[in-house]
């Protein structure tokens, strides 16, 4: 979680496009010294990632990335219809080994894929399930993982 | 003081054929606009607009119908009644289409806009009346339209002919 904060600085600085509210501070005594201005973010970043992996209880199961898409949408559309099965949202990564899966989605529908991929039910008949490993607003928080942090 | 506030959709049914709107039922309608709700919105959707959902009214002559609702959820309701295409009664199958013309957060407040919005769309008759007995009888209803008059016959919910 540190990691996470660290970049939310590192955000502050050099992004200077998102701004929703600043503040100047000009220092009428000596106008020679340098005014700084003061960004203040309500929110960290326009998208959430999120790293989850499916879990099959048994059998060799096959997907590829279009599948796994499919029963995202599938599960959206029965929890929240067909305006819910319309939420943009990306598979950035698949791997077809692990089952594991990086995805892309707005801040504001963040709420509604958690829930939908709470509730996946199955894939053609075989109980599944999601494991949610990782959720950060910045894409390079998923780089590392202090879980799997091997100290020598 | 903790109180369910909820938001009063006015809507006007439209049929492609005007000799259906007769058999307009309130059954027909609960139903056609729960399933409308269920596809658009999901499980979720269907759920957060059936706890206090209710057609309050309906007038089969002139196609005014009041829906109920809580108020965090009215969008969802309003934004499924698009995709109501036809309706079910009696067997039958008829096309229509429901348009939202006022959301109000009272039952009052609504009556008060459909007097308002009745005698427009009597000013609009107008021009187009073919006799004289025709005119006179539209000024006769224009002039009848007021909501002091219906107060002071004791609230009664009646809204004027059309």
């Amino acid at each position: 979680m540190t990691g996470d904060i660290y970049y939310m600085f590192l955000a502050v600085e050099y992004f200077a496009a998102d701004c929703i509210h600043s503040m100047r501070r000009h220092d009428t005594k000596d106008p020679e010294t340098a005014s700084y201005e003061r960004l203040v973010f309500r929110n960290a970043s326009d998208y959430h990632y999120m790293k989850i992996s499916l879990i099959f209880e048994g059998g060799n199961i096959r997907l590829n990335a279009a599948h796994f898409k499919q029963l995202i949408i599938s599960s959206l559309r029965e929890l929240y219809g067909e305006i819910g099965a319309a939420l943009p949202f990306d598979v950035l990564k698949f791997e077809e080994n692990t089952l594991s899966a990086v995805l892309r989605v707005y801040s504001s529908a963040l709420v509604r894929l958690w829930s939908a991929l709470t509730l996946l039910g199955g894939y053609q008949g075989q109980p599944c399930g999601v494991r949610v490993v990782q959720v950060t607003p910045f894409l390079l928080a998923l780089s590392g993982n202090s879980r799997e942090l091997k100290l020598d | 003081m903790v109180r369910f506030k909820s938001r009063y959709l006015l809507c006007e049914v439209s049929f492609a054929d005007p000799r259906s709107r007769q058999c307009l039922e309130e059954r027909a309608i609960f139903s056609a606009v729960r399933d409308a709700i269920a596809r658009a919105h999901g499980d979720y959707g269907a759920a957060c607009c059936a706890v206090s959902f209710a057609v309050k009214y309906l007038n089969a002559y002139t196609g005014i119908l009041l829906l109920r609702c809580r108020k965090e959820h009215y969008r969802l309701l309003w934004s499924a009644l698009p995709f109501i295409i036809h309706l079910e009664s009696r067997g039958q199958r008829q096309p229509c289409r429901i348009s939202s013309i006022h959301v109000g957060g009272t039952i009052r407040t609504c009556q008060r806009f459909l007097i308002r919005y009745n005698r427009q769309q009597l000013l609009r008759m107008l021009p187009g009346c073919q006799s004289e007995e025709e005119r006179a009888s539209v000024h006769r209803a224009v002039l009848s339209c007021s909501l002091k008059q219906l107060e002071e016959e004791g609230g009664s919910r009646d809204e004027d002919s059309d």
